[in-house]
């Protein structure tokens, strides 16, 4: 069985502020791997762990070195860096596109991401592959098996938990819920070191000019400011703060 | 621009028989694009059993409603809602289709637009027609931050509109429109993601997204059993209780209670933070909301900058002796 996961390497949304001069985020945001991908990237190495006939392959679009070590370390066979300055500036299509060229000629029964990113965060790339390569997609995914090569899933939606089976090939799109990433070892920062990672271009996967053209533009970012100016009490003793309190909530009338 | 393709359609998700909420809300801003394009208001309602909802349509003011309408339509699969959306867009050929930002919303929008090479705006909390182009604002950066993304309109579009954006109109039941079925014939096989079961998260008044008053807990609770605290007020007040993402990755609640960017949008008439430090992941999922409670210990939290009546204190003194004289004042 092969499983492809699908990582990227983000601002660490902790640290991300706000530049008004350039309308971005600042320069200079340290780079953390995406958490929901790491979720996935977990799920994968808990299914090798229970069959000896795995590969996994961990592939990044846009600089991701650091994340893709981690990978590596975590317990993935090999990598694919996708870096190309002319896809790095396209939409979500053109990335899609970009990885649906990859993933054809890598072949995978079972890809996994995460939901979204905490930058862009459209969480359209799962289901634009399954669009593009004709694959069923299941997002939203909180549990994870496999059952007699069928993977059995439960995806998390307004109105509580689908349980539903898909079989191989499949894209699986997790979130938080579904299991706790492992911190690499020691012994798997070693065993990364001789692990190979492939680095391709939009030229290597044949991807032609229009198709690297985004027809979605972003503009530059801003912040819409706070207005409510709320009464907030500090220093009052609790009895005194909550008579208050529901004397505001009776003049509103909400009780 | 595909010859005679005009208007927009609303692509509108069901929940026993009956119209989700975030559905709802995109009928008036539908109503208004459509307006400005000059082109009509349709409405392909998905489900099964949804001939009351179909009416619902009519009354939010669709001018046409398509009723797709099967057994495959009973549990969201992006196979089945795809095939009936695109079945309703080749019956309407709008220039825009509009989708509510579901987790249903949000596969079968870029799903549908990649499979017709259209162009496809998400999660968009503002959307208007400018000069033959769609301008959509969105957050970005887990809704640090907004920016305008935009799309070419000489071709279809898809777009979905984030919960609790833009207000859904009064229905006037009065209203009648042209409501035909759509036909579909599922071939075995074709839905290729088989659902066996869904396991309910609590409906009726417990429900987040339609209550009136949510109480959310956040880390500043201490721990899982600490929120009875919100429990008990929720429950003097008739409202629901919600999460912070920090709380449900600490596994102290279950995701279906989380609020915000990754949860849940509410717009409920009354919220209150117990613990809450309002973290922009969490508050753009509760912008809606009428009025706004803060009880934190931390005065820098910045849930006090949105909050109409914020407590600096100790939520765990403070949240039983609200209960208590609520339930008093109620009582009287």
């Amino acid at each position: 069985m092969k499983i492809v996961v699908l990582v990227k390497q983000v601002p660490d949304p902790n640290a991300v502020r706000f530049d008004p001069r350039t309308g971005d985020i600042q320069s200079g945001t340290p780079q953390v791997a995406n958490e929901y991908d790491l979720h996935a990237m977990e799920a994968a190495i808990q299914l090798k762990e229970r069959r000896d006939d795995v590969e996994l392959v961990a592939v990044s679009l846009g600089q991701a070195r650091e994340t893709l070590n981690r990978c590596l370390a975590m317990g993935a066979d090999r990598a694919v860096a996708i870096e190309d300055a002319t896809l790095a500036a396209g939409d979500s299509t053109v990335t899609a596109r970009a990885l649906a060229a990859l993933l054809r000629a890598e072949g995978f029964d079972l890809l996994l991401a995460g939901q979204e990113t905490s930058d862009g965060g459209t969480g359209t790339v799962g289901p634009q592959l399954a669009a593009l390569l004709d694959v069923p997609v299941v997002s939203n995914v909180v549990a994870l098996e496999e059952r007699d090569g069928v993977f059995v899933a439960q995806r998390e939606i307004e109105d509580g938990r689908q349980v539903l089976e898909v079989t191989p090939p499949a894209i699986l799109c997790a979130l938080s819920g579904l299991n706790e990433p492992r911190y690499p070892s020691l012994k798997g920062i070693m065993a990364a070191r001789r692990k190979p990672t492939e680095t391709k271009t939009a030229a290597d996967l044949g991807l032609s000019a229009a198709e690297a053209q985004a027809r979605v533009t972003w503009g530059p970012l801003f912040q819409e400011e706070e207005t409510a100016e709320g009464i907030i009490l500090r220093d009052v003793d609790a009895d005194s703060a909550v008579d208050q309190l529901v004397a505001f909530l009776q003049e509103r009338k909400l009780i | 621009m595909t010859d005679g393709a005009s208007g927009v359609l609303l692509a509108v998700e069901t929940r026993d028989g009956a119209i989700r909420e975030t559905s709802k809300e995109l009928f008036g801003l539908g109503r208004t694009l459509a307006g400005e394009l000059g082109g009509p208001l349709g409405a392909v309602v998905l489900g099964s059993g949804v001939e009351a909802a179909a009416r619902e349509a009519a009354a939010l003011g669709a001018d046409r409603v398509l009723v797709a309408d099967a057994p495959e339509l009973a549990a969201f699969t992006v196979d089945a809602y795809a095939k009936a959306l695109d079945a309703a867009i080749d019956a309407t050929q709008p220039r825009i289709v509009l989708l509510a930002g579901t987790t249903a919303g949000r596969d079968l929008a870029p799903f549908l637009a990649m499979r017709r090479e259209a162009a496809c705006l998400v999660d968009c909390v503002r959307l208007a027609w400018q000069d033959g182009a769609w301008v959509g604002t969105r957050p970005v950066y887990q809704g640090k931050l907004l920016t305008e993304v935009r799309a070419p309109g000489d071709g279809l579009t898809f777009a979905t509109i984030h919960a609790g954006a833009v207000a859904a109109p009064e229905p006037d039941p009065g209203r009648i429109s042209e409501t035909t079925p759509l036909p579909l014939q599922f071939a075995p096989g074709e839905i290729r993601v088989t659902v066996t079961d869904l396991v309910q998260a609590p409906a009726g008044p417990t429900n987040l997204e339609q209550a009136e008053v949510v109480v959310v807990g956040g880390r500043g609770l201490g721990e899982a059993a600490n929120f009875r605290l919100a429990e008990e007020l929720a429950e003097v007040l008739g409202g629901a209780v919600g999460a912070t993402r920090a709380v449900t990755d600490l596994g102290w609640r279950p995701h279906y209670e989380q609020v915000g960017q990754t949860g849940k949008t509410i717009a409920p008439k009354l919220y209150i933070g117990l613990g809450v430090s309002g973290a922009v992941q969490h508050t753009v999922g509760i912008r809606g909301s009428e009025t706004i409670v803060a009880i934190n210990r931390d005065p820098d939290a910045p849930i006090f900058k949105m909050a109409d009546f914020g407590v600096v204190g100790d939520v765990h003194e403070i949240a039983p002796k609200l209960a208590a004289k609520l339930r008093a004042v109620r009582g009287a």
